[in-house]
């Protein structure tokens, strides 16, 4: 507020300055660059120092020194020249307001402790993809997605009756037909798409009485926390749709397959470490919560369903993987040390968990199998992992053609659809419920 | 409520006392900041430099606020700047020898994530990877994504076979080899050769100094503990670009100089001239040393 005041001042300064100048035209006026407002030139300093702003001159340094108290007009109430400025404890409200809270410094908060946590959270963008997701959770990666699977896949039992032609129709519908405007934009389409999508897989109902076992919940938070290293990590976050079912999912793998994996060796990224971009705190909580009561109808975690719709933050398909990964392990790892206790050891019936992501076209395929919960350290029995990458559902659904040339590249509406991808989505909707 | 309604009129009391002390300053002839014996204070945070006081360091780029070689009191100070396209400004981290907080005294080695344009430099930035921390740094000339560069402190008595883009102290590097990104002081970070495509020559190795010529061949010594970057500073065909149009100097954000012709004077023109004495940053010997 004061400094509107001292910029009108300088305002009125300038403008009196200005008439005068117009007023004397002579050489010696045009030198000095503004006058004082009665019109006098100052000749007791030279006009290279007094037409100028000079720099702020920094303010005096007042040092303090211990045993010597000085004296201020604190108790005169005003200013007294020659007194010291009198530093009054900072002001204290007495009572609690809501709307005006200071948070106490980090050290001081009630849940701070000396070693550090790294949490992923729904936001966090690693570098490394699934190779970091990997060694986060001591898993073994299996390209492609588990020979079950792809069965139930290729069964024509498991299709539903004009399958492609309503999977084409959810597509136009989604990515076409939504909107008044020219073309939806993502954020709308992609969640439109997977919701489609979905309730056109529960069309199966009819047949198989344990997919209505089932139940979608979104907004759900989940947290789990782990010992890797002589570091601890955690998963936290709300991180998209989960299918919950009254059964658990059926075990992938054998027993001779877990074993195997204790030979495999977990790949490091030099000089990297597996910490990066994850969210280093001191103030945190050993959490481990499903997202769900005790008591939950649902109990088991069937399938995760992410949306990338290229917002906070924009992540590519090695980074969604990784996002998978970490989600659909914690929560394993959240119902595994809800069941069997916080003491890490080898599961005799490993826990499995689902996970589909999309942008709206590619599909990104993940089962996740949880062997075991002795994470710390790198050798022994580990968990699996299946990643079928990037598949397409279809390569183009443009509401205008697009023209180069006057030549037609692609033309307007679906094209490129791959039944396959809708079969492998079925087929890990289906499984489980035999 | 009468509590709110009270504080309030009191504060306007307040107000009325500054107002009262401004008029009379001004009244009197004297600009207010230059009056004694009144509480004034300036405003002295102001939202213009904001930008630029972040403490913590990160690797996301920060909008910038152009001055247009204005200054805080709204003058042009420097003519020939303003306008130019929108800049983002990436925090570089010019001391290369920077421990992350708990891996002090283990080799750095780092990882070139990518290699990219900075429109605040003329020189290539490169994002590094190491141990869990990214930063920006200056790239040397065939710094690609994927290299390994390292950075040490040490020196031994024979000297390290220099590659380039990494970072040694000048002691620890044969004579005669191109380095960039000097520093006068040890650990106060690089302030010399960071501009695209040059390279000093370390010259020669004088007990516990070095000699470095710089680009424009003027000679300084420092202390032998200050850290440089081997090899040549990135994008080296800056200065052979062509700007081609009088709208190209205005994208960068220089505005036209004064069409005024002018006969120049005795300050324009080459001069052919001695090198000035070598410049020496070795901090003198402390008062106690002196007998």
């Amino acid at each position: 507020m004061f400094g509107k005041m001292f910029n009108a001042t300088l305002e009125r300064i300038r403008t009196s300055a200005f008439k005068i100048t117009q007023n004397c035209k002579s050489a010696d006026c045009h030198s000095v660059l503004y006058m004082i407002p009665h019109g006098r030139r100052c000749l007791s300093t030279s006009s290279c120092l007094y037409g100028k702003v000079l720099p702020r001159k920094k303010p005096r340094v007042v040092h303090e020194i211990a045993g010597l108290e000085p004296i201020t007009y604190a108790d005169r109430m005003h200013f007294v020249p020659g007194l010291a400025k009198p530093r009054f404890p900072p002001w204290v409200r007495g009572w609690k307001d809501p709307s005006h809270y200071q948070s106490p410094k980090l050290e001081d908060m009630p849940l701070h402790k000396d070693k550090p946590c790294y949490i992923f959270n729904q936001r966090t963008n690693v570098l490394e993809g699934v190779r970091q997701a990997l060694w986060l959770s001591k898993s073994v990666l299996i390209k492609g997605l588990p020979a079950q699977i792809l069965t139930l896949a290729e069964d024509p039992v498991n299709q539903i009756e004009n399958q492609d032609e309503r999977v084409q129709n959810a597509i136009k519908n989604s990515r076409l037909w939504d909107t008044t405007e020219h073309r939806p934009p993502r954020e709308r389409f992609c969640p439109s798409l997977l919701h489609r999508l979905l309730h056109l897989c529960g069309d199966l109902q009819v047949t198989r009485p344990e997919l209505a076992k089932r139940i979608l919940a979104e907004k759900y938070s989940l947290a789990a926390s782990w010992r890797r290293g002589e570091n601890m990590f955690q998963v936290r976050g709300q991180n998209g749709l989960l299918l919950n079912s009254m059964t658990p999912v059926p075990v992938l793998a054998g027993e001779e397959q877990i074993q195997s994996t204790a030979d495999q060796a977990l790949e490091t990224f030099y000089p990297i470490e597996p910490t990066i971009d994850l969210q280093c705190t001191n103030v945190y909580q050993e959490k481990n919560d499903t997202g769900f009561r005790e008591g939950y109808p649902y109990p088991h975690a069937h399938t995760l369903f992410l949306m990338e719709m290229g917002n906070t933050p924009k992540l590519f398909p090695e980074q969604l993987r990784a996002k998978m990964v970490m989600f659909a392990f914690g929560n394993a790892l959240a119902r595994a040390q809800g069941l069997y206790g916080k003491e890490p050891r080898v599961l005799e019936k490993p826990f499995v968990v689902q996970s589909v992501a999309t942008n709206g076209r590619l599909f990104q395929f993940v089962v996740f199998q949880l062997n075991t919960t002795d994470l710390q350290s790198d050798s022994g029995v580990k968990n699996l992992v299946w990643v079928d990458e990037d598949q397409p559902l279809y390569e183009f659904a443009k509401v205008r053609p697009y023209i180069k040339k006057k030549v037609v590249k692609v033309p307007a509406g679906l094209a490129g659809y791959q039944p396959n991808t809708f079969k492998k989505f079925l087929a890990l909707y289906l499984h489980g419920a035999s | 409520m009468s509590v709110c309604v009270l504080s309030r009129a009191l504060s306007a009391l307040s107000l009325s006392l500054r107002t009262a002390s401004a008029q009379i300053a001004s009244v009197s002839g004297v600009p207010a900041g230059l009056s004694r014996g009144f509480m004034t204070s300036v405003c002295v945070c102001q939202n213009r430099s904001l930008w630029k006081q972040r403490e913590k360091y990160s690797v996301r780029p920060i909008g910038m606020k152009k001055t247009g070689g204005r200054d805080y009191t709204g003058r042009i100070v420097t003519n020939g700047i303003g306008g130019g396209h929108k800049q983002r400004y990436r925090m570089i981290d010019f001391q290369r020898l920077r421990y992350e907080p708990g891996r002090e005294n283990q080799p750095i080695v780092e990882k070139v994530l990518e290699v990219r344009y900075d429109p605040c430099r003329s020189a290539d930035i490169a994002l590094v990877a190491g141990g869990s921390r990214k930063r920006w740094i200056i790239a040397t000339e065939s710094m690609e994504a994927g290299d390994l560069i390292r950075t040490s402190s040490a020196i031994g008595r024979m000297a390290v076979l220099a590659r380039e883009g990494d970072s040694h102290p000048l002691g620890a590097l044969p004579v005669g080899t191109l380095v960039n990104n000097l520093e006068l002081y040890p650990g106060k970070g690089a302030q010399y050769i960071r501009a695209a495509g040059t390279c000093g020559v370390l010259l020669r190795k004088v007990n516990g100094t070095a000699i470095v010529q710089l680009p424009s061949k003027h000679q300084i010594q420092v202390l032998e503990q200050c850290v440089v970057t081997v090899g040549r500073v990135s994008n080296v065909d800056h200065s052979k670009r062509i700007i081609g149009k009088a709208g190209r100097n205005r994208w960068l954000g220089i505005r036209p100089s004064s069409g005024r012709w002018q006969r120049k004077g005795g300050w324009a023109g080459r001069k052919i001239r001695p090198l000035p004495p070598m410049k020496s940053f070795i901090s003198p010997p402390a008062a106690s040393a002196r007998t």
